[in-house]
């Protein structure tokens, strides 16, 4: 298949809505999961961001939530199609328990990720494109400014509050 | 290039940046995201060069190995667990 940056691009897209989504809409902000995660987001509101956006970028550096789940799914779906993608939400399933976490967005997020991923499999997208795409995802909001995506996702979090 | 080249050698630049990142971080908990951004880039190199169903187990263990461990780091900086 032809190299198209515009993929990948749309496939990054999709992926950060997926896990944001999910990640908000399970209350991931709203406090951290483990002392570990608290601890990050104290340390992300002392270097200048947003308290609640620092306590879901502790929870997801402490248990595999709904971007992990779409990082294996996709994964999933690239190796064995949709059992891969619902193998891989066991999987993940598995390791929200090993990492002591109750919740139930890494699991739910792998699932919707598997039908999106073969749903755009179906309209000429790689499942390799939803790969790096999560990679780029994870990327905006773990990797480039603490500060900005913390405040982003306390933006968020005030909207789900209502 | 093919999609897996290049969506390999992308995952591998993006693996690389992290690094970077966590090296020049000073403050130790606000290295564990960049660490996770690592562990994201390797989990999906590891699918992209091994495209089989077993490899989904070995990506998977990887990136619940590596979670955990900043699960653990994190919470020995906190403290120690409190109540887990």
């Amino acid at each position: 298949m032809p190299a198209d940056p515009l993929h990948i691009l749309i496939a990054a897209m999709v992926s950060w809505v997926n896990f944001v989504t999910i990640d908000v809409f399970f209350k991931l902000p709203e406090r951290g999961g483990v002392s570990g995660a608290t601890e990050i987001g104290r340390h992300i509101e002392e270097g200048g961001g947003a308290l609640h956006g620092g306590y879901m970028m502790g929870n997801i550096v402490s248990s595999p939530d709904a971007s992990a789940g779409t990082l294996l799914a996709s994964c999933g779906v690239y190796a064995a199609g949709i059992p891969g993608g619902l193998f891989a939400a066991l999987l993940v399933y598995v390791g929200n328990r090993i990492c002591y976490d109750p919740g139930y967005a890494g699991t739910t997020g792998c699932i919707t990720a598997t039908f999106i991923v073969y749903g755009f499999t179906l309209i000429g997208f790689s499942a390799a494109e939803f790969i790096v795409g999560m990679v780029i995802a994870i990327l905006t909001i773990q990797g480039i400014s603490h500060v900005h995506s913390s405040r982003l996702l306390s933006t968020l979090w005030r909207w789900r509050q209502g | 290039m093919n999609w897996p080249d290049i969506a390999l050698a992308l995952c591998g630049i993006i693996a690389l940046y992290a690094a970077v990142r966590v090296v020049l971080e000073k403050d130790t908990m606000r290295k564990l995201p960049f660490l996770n951004v690592v562990s994201f880039a390797i989990s999906g190199s590891i699918i992209l060069l091994i495209p089989h169903p077993l490899a989904i187990v070995a990506a998977a263990a990887y990136f619940v190995g590596s979670t955990l461990e900043s699960n653990a780091i994190a919470s020995k900086y906190a403290g120690g667990p409190k109540n887990e």
